[in-house]
């Protein structure tokens, strides 16, 4: 029992936020959120460094490592709100990898590894959906309904970007007929995306939780630092409550996920969900102990408010998690009583 | 991360396991006195099979196991529904506490019948005007030749009814400033100038008591820690109190959770959405509040304390706990808080464990302060 990163994964750790503090610092969000636009640079540099192949199989020129490593990257990039499609690609990427045959394995996982043709995957009906993270740019798309996921390449889908409220990310609305079935696991593959997606929110809220601790112990109202106000003092270990608590939650998927697949389906449910309130409520208050200028386009706060709620929107909301762990908890006991 | 456990801790529990199913005394009858006998009894055997303390070293008779394997040891309990040991005070408490600070002669007359559950030991910490700002406590202790002469009032004091020792913290200097002015005594309950009246909880059940004393005697070697040193030596005490019973509590909370969604599967009610969705939430928090445990655990062995996430475990359990007894009174309907209904009883029992131990509302200043560093109001 050993509830900690290895050194390697704490090396990694440590690295992504150095480069990511120098490289997407906050006037760096908002040159993007405001010129819509990604600095395709760093993106490059993200690819250079090798990190969108980090669990993407060798034979396929990624580093072979697992979902904990990726998580770790997710969070460091949601703690930084970089404004990248290295989400949308490595979701993508888990989709092909724990689903897709060995074909489409060998056709896109390549391009996903070195960022050069890059993957996205979201929930349609009827072949369409209408809010796609980074299907634009995507060379693949993975549409997922009900238990089925298909496969439909850019050049085969009606692609049209959409504003959504959050202009740190591009998101798209698609439409295709067709596509390739993937064959495999398809849940195994969605939880794996939904921990990664996890951990970027347990990022957010990470990072708007220091925001709003930063803020209540400079910012004096009747003589006194706000933080001294238990109103205030209060609701920021209300944020630590919930940042942990997903960030157990988390944590735990990975390692499901790359160690004991039996427990993923009910970790994977657990982390969304957990990540998801986690994200919403803690940058939700996080704006709150700013007061006025936490309400201003010019804090940086609402960057990652708006980002919160996309992500706890994508691959299903928390309402669909809970009903999911009731149905797999309530399964199993069943299995053990019957048994 | 290696979430699984190793051979020896895998092994230390199969063969709990195995003790457990072949010991197991059944069920608590009800009643607070036969309850308490049938713990006490419970802990003997325990004790004379050595498992009672299996956290405490070997030198004081416990099996020197690793946090990992006292976790177990508080998992397998729970899930097996077996009862908590009588003496729960003085294994999680007062013992550590003198392993800490004890002198020699000390851990040697009063480890071993803790564990045992010989001499079971309360905690005299709470008084009528000190609950929360514990140091602001008032009784007082002055010194009579080789002897402490003892008077005041403590509240709520657990078990008082079956104790021989008491974990007492006193005023012995009254012109220090009033974290330095406390001592921590032992203090014989089978006297003269101590007084327990049982208290009525909510439930109807008098778990605990207030102690009245009238020049309690107290003999020097009775102090732990040195006198004045009591505020760092209580200290020891309450971090033991937030720590030790993570995952007691927190497998009982999801034993008490599988056993509503197996009554709620059984009437169906299961497939009502707002119903599966509460109890989906509280699956949740009961299954972020182990892992959070483990987490803190893992901090501890590694860096000698556990992170931020190590504050959190109690608030959790407590809030948690309370959510879901709330909630399975509600969703099981009203007979639920009839007669021979035991959700009814542990509902009510719930709502103490947001006070016990510390107040929520502590525990986040507590957070606020020493976690996030925030200032503290002048
Ligand atoms: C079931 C049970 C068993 C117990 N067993 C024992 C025992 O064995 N031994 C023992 O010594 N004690 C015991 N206690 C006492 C327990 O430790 C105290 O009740 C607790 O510390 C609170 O003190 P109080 O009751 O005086 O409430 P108060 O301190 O008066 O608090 C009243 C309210 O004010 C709030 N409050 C107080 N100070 C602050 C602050 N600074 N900031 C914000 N809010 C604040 C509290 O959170 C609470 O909501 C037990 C309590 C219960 C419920």
């Amino acid at each position: 029992m050993n509830f900690d990163f290895t050194e390697d994964q704490h090396e990694i750790k440590r690295t992504a936020r150095e480069l990511l503090a120098k490289r997407s610092g906050l006037e760096q969000i908002r040159e993007a959120a405001e010129g819509d636009a990604y600095d395709e640079s760093l993106f490059t540099e993200l690819r250079e460094l090798g990190w969108t192949g980090i669990a993407i199989d060798e034979q396929y020129g990624g580093a072979g490592l697992g979902v904990v490593e990726l998580m770790i990257l997710c969070e460091e990039l949601g703690y930084a709100l970089a404004a990248s499609p290295f989400l949308a690609n490595a979701l993508g990427g888990l989709m092909i990898e724990h689903a897709g045959s060995d074909e489409q394995r060998a056709k896109w996982l390549p391009g996903i590894a070195s960022g050069e043709a890059t993957a996205t995957v979201a929930f349609a009906s009827g072949g369409s959906s209408e809010v796609v993270p980074d299907a634009d740019g995507a060379a693949v798309i993975a549409l997922i309904e009900g238990d089925e996921a298909t496969l439909v390449a850019r050049a085969d889908a009606d692609v049209e970007p959409v504003s959504t409220i959050d202009p740190t990310r591009r998101y798209a609305r698609v439409s295709a007929s067709g596509g390739e079935p993937l064959p495999g696991d398809v849940a195994g593959a969605l939880a794996r995306a939904e921990v990664a997606l996890s951990a970027e929110m347990v990022g957010i809220a990470q990072r708007t939780q220091e925001m709003a601790i930063e803020y209540a112990k400079e910012r004096k109202q009747f003589d006194t630092p706000i933080g001294a106000f238990q109103a205030v003092s209060h609701r920021c270990a209300q944020m630590l409550f919930d940042t942990e608590g997903a960030r157990s939650a988390t944590y735990f998927g990975g390692w499901a996920a790359d160690a004991d697949q039996s427990q993923l389906a009910l970790a994977a449910a657990i982390a969304k969900a957990a990540a998801s309130e986690a994200a919403l409520s803690v940058t939700a208050s996080s704006i709150q102990v700013h007061g006025g200028i936490g309400f201003t386009w010019e804090a940086d706060v609402h960057w990652f408010f708006k980002r919160a709620q996309l992500d706890a929107a994508m691959l299903g909301g928390t309402g669909k998690q809970r009903a999911r762990v009731t149905r797999l908890t309530a399964d199993s006991l069943a299995t053990a009583g019957g048994a | 991360m290696d979430l699984t456990f190793n051979e020896s801790e895998s092994a230390f529990r199969d063969e709990l396991r195995a003790w457990i199913k072949a010991n197991h005394p059944g069920e608590e009858p009800a009643g607070e006195d036969e309850g308490y006998a049938f713990r006490r009894d419970w802990q003997r055997q325990l004790y004379e099979a050595g498992w009672a303390a299996v956290h405490w070293p070997t030198e004081f008779g416990g099996r020197d196991a690793t946090l990992v394997e006292a976790a177990i040891f508080n998992e397998e309990l729970a899930r097996a529904r077996a009862p908590f040991p009588a003496n729960v005070l003085g294994l999680l408490l007062a013992g550590p506490t003198l392993m800490i600070w004890g002198t020699d002669e000390q851990k040697q007359r009063y480890l071993d019948p803790i564990m045992s559950g010989e001499e079971i030991w309360c905690q005299g910490f709470s008084e009528p005007e000190a609950g929360s700002d514990l140091a602001s406590l008032k009784s007082k202790a002055v010194r009579d030749g080789d002897d402490w002469l003892v008077t005041g009032q403590k509240v709520w004091t657990s078990g008082a009814q079956y104790s021989k020792w008491c974990m007492f913290v006193a005023r012995t200097d009254f012109d220090a400033p009033k974290h330095k002015g406390l001592t921590y005594f032992i203090l014989d309950m089978e006297q003269e100038g101590v007084e327990v009246r049982p208290l009525r909880q909510i439930t109807g059940d008098p778990e605990f008591n207030e102690l009245f004393l009238e020049n309690a005697r107290i003999p020097d070697a009775n102090v732990v820690g040195g006198e004045g040193n009591g505020w760092t030596v209580a200290l020891t005490t309450l971090m033991n109190e937030r720590a030790g019973l993570a995952f007691g509590l927190q497998v009982g909370m999801k034993v008490a959770l599988d056993e509503l969604t197996e009554e709620l599967a059984a009437s169906g009610k299961l497939d009502d959405p707002m119903i599966a969705d509460e109890l989906g939430a509280l699956h949740i928090k009961c299954e972020i509040l182990r892992l959070t445990a483990y987490r803190g655990l893992t901090a501890t062995m590694k860096y000698g304390q556990p992170g931020p996430e190590g504050s959190l475990t109690k608030w959790m359990w407590s809030q948690g706990n309370q959510e879901l007894m709330q909630f399975a009174t509600k969703a099981l309907g009203p007979q639920a808080l009839a007669g021979g209904s035991s959700w009814g009883r542990a509902m009510l029992r719930s709502r103490g464990n947001s006070i016990e131990g510390g107040t929520t509302e502590v525990l986040k200043n507590i957070i606020a302060e020493r976690v996030l560093g925030l200032p503290r109001k002048k």
